[in-house]
């Protein structure tokens, strides 16, 4: 008699789930497949079974007793996922993106799987792997042991120590900071705030690029920047203002009120939140439409996040609530 | 005759080029790539991955990649790496406190042997702007003169937002390509 078809690979929930969608298109009527559906289903193969085999790995570091064999499923697990995420960049060309984007999730939770498994398989060990990597929030916090090690001491590029840096406010703590470049020489240039601790801070007037390093607990109201924007490492803050171009890393518990002309970028942000421009000046309509920024294109709300590449809605940033939006803030009267 | 062989002989045939535009975000990457293409500057978002552009040049049909700097797609920039003729790195002049970042990440390429051959151009772009480091600060910054001997290099000032720089700098690369492929013709 004909053998039973073979049972369904055991595979975790969500291998499993591929696998069923990849039989499925291969039963289904492969002739009315588009011709690059056959190369996609075979990187989707090919990819589940590679995930299942740095999964295993995986959990097998944890099962393991004696350390040196818990080491090595750690660094077979390694190599696992250096597979994958070979397997998914090679792919990449072929791939829609809602496959690329998925299966580079996925790369990106096994990893995060694996810092996880080598920080609870050497707790005592006195270095971190980087200190900027965050541990996913609902993974169970280390016991409290050793308070993370200062970062190794930075040598200094000589080069760059010796240059003077260029406009800017730097270093200020409770401060009102203003600068009107319409009423200054120094037209179209570019902008620094760095280092700054409870200000608010009132830039009008054109910027050709604006960098922000480093604010706790400011207010940045900006007239129009007409090149790109690029903001890194700020926390409770507020920012009102419009740009060509917004790049936003580490971010925290953040609002941002903004006209851009392209979509808003976050990478490695949490808590932050986007809601359209609401400033006003004497003269603001002037400067918007020299910046090329009289129009508002709606993108203030099409936020990309480069960490989470998934077609569901992001959990690291979300719009203002209309009922807290702040009023159209008027800055006419803040004077150098 | 090997798959390797007769692609060589087809990109011969057509003068092509395979170009690789990366650095780090921010630094004018596509805009220098539209702007070369006569194309419209004015909106562009961050790449969230890769661009295209087969753009021709003199004689020479460019395959230009314009691969994304965000730092957490940065890990694959290698998976472009096959087959480079010319290595184009971007560096946005005004932006003195991630200069070390730049460094860093331009040696780490450099010593990839995939492109141990690849013609580099290094664009110290965005000299409009006031504060922008000239080329020759840029080229200290970036330890360029410690460059191995056998690495085709140049660096050139550029204005993505004006065009300043951009031809003389793709001229240099083109030509320098051309005298290493197309000796024989």
């Amino acid at each position: 008699p004909p053998s039973p078809p073979p049972p369904p690979p055991a595979a975790p929930r969500k291998p499993r789930a591929l696998l069923v969608r990849l039989s499925r298109r291969g039963a289904a009527a492969p002739s009315l497949e588009t011709p690059d559906a056959s190369p996609v289903a075979a990187f989707l193969s090919r990819f589940a079974a590679a995930k299942l085999a740095a999964e295993s790995a995986l959990s097998a570091c944890s099962r393991s007793s004696p350390e040196e064999d818990a080491q090595r499923s750690l660094s077979g697990a390694a190599a696992a996922i250096d597979d994958l995420d070979r397997l998914a960049a090679e792919a990449s060309h072929l791939l829609p993106p809602y496959e690329l984007r998925s299966a580079l999730a996925a790369v990106s939770d096994l990893r995060a799987a694996h810092r996880l498994a080598a920080s609870e398989l050497r707790p005592k060990k006195s270095f971190s792997f980087r200190n900027k990597s965050k541990a996913p929030k609902n993974l169970p916090q280390d016991p409290p042991t050793l308070p993370p090690p200062p970062p190794p001491p930075e040598q200094p590029n000589p080069a760059v120590e010796a240059i003077l840096p260029g406009l800017g406010f730097r270093g200020r703590e409770g401060a009102i900071l203003v600068k009107d470049l319409r009423a200054s020489d120094e037209k179209d240039g570019d902008f620094t705030l760095a280092d700054l601790v409870s200000c608010q801070v009132y830039l009008k007037g054109k910027y050709r690029a604006l960098y922000i390093h480093r604010l706790r607990d400011c207010r940045v109201f900006v007239g129009a920047v007409f090149g790109s924007v690029l903001i890194e490492d700020v926390e409770r803050c507020t920012f009102v203002m419009a740009a060509h171009q917004i790049r936003i890393h580490e971010a925290r518990a953040t609002d941002f009120y903004l006209r851009v002309r392209s979509r808003p970028i976050i990478e490695d942000c949490s808590g932050v939140r986007f809601a359209p421009h609401a400033l006003n000046y004497k003269g603001i309509e002037e400067d918007l439409r020299d910046a090329g920024l009289e129009d508002d294109t709606g993108n203030w709300a099409n936020v990309d996040d480069f960490k989470w590449l998934r077609a569901v809605q992001s959990p690291n940033w979300c719009l203002v609530p209309e009922e807290e939006r702040l009023q159209t803030i008027d800055i006419s009267d803040v004077l150098e | 005759m090997g798959l390797l062989s007769i692609i060589r002989k087809i990109k011969r045939k057509e003068k092509e080029m395979r170009i690789l535009m990366v650095g780090l975000d921010n630094s004018g990457k596509t805009t220098i790539v539209l702007k070369i293409n006569g194309e419209d500057t004015s909106v562009i978002s961050p790449t969230l991955g890769f661009n295209i552009k087969t753009i021709k040049y003199h004689k020479y049909s460019l395959n230009i990649w314009d691969v994304g700097g965000q730092k957490t797609i940065r890990s694959y920039w290698r998976n472009y790496f096959e087959q480079t003729d010319g290595l184009v790195w971007v560096v946005d002049s005004s932006d003195i406190r991630r200069l070390d970042d730049c460094c860093a990440e331009l040696h780490n390429l450099l010593k990839e042997e995939r492109l141990a051959g690849a013609s580099l151009l290094v664009f110290a772009n965005k000299q409009d702007i006031r504060g922008a480091l000239k080329p020759s600060e840029i080229a200290k910054v970036l330890n360029l003169e410690a460059m191995d001997g056998s690495r085709h290099w140049q660096i050139v000032g550029c204005s993505a937002h004006t065009g300043d720089g951009l031809l003389q700098g793709f001229d240099w690369l083109v030509q320098d390509i051309a005298s290493r492929i197309y000796v024989l013709e």
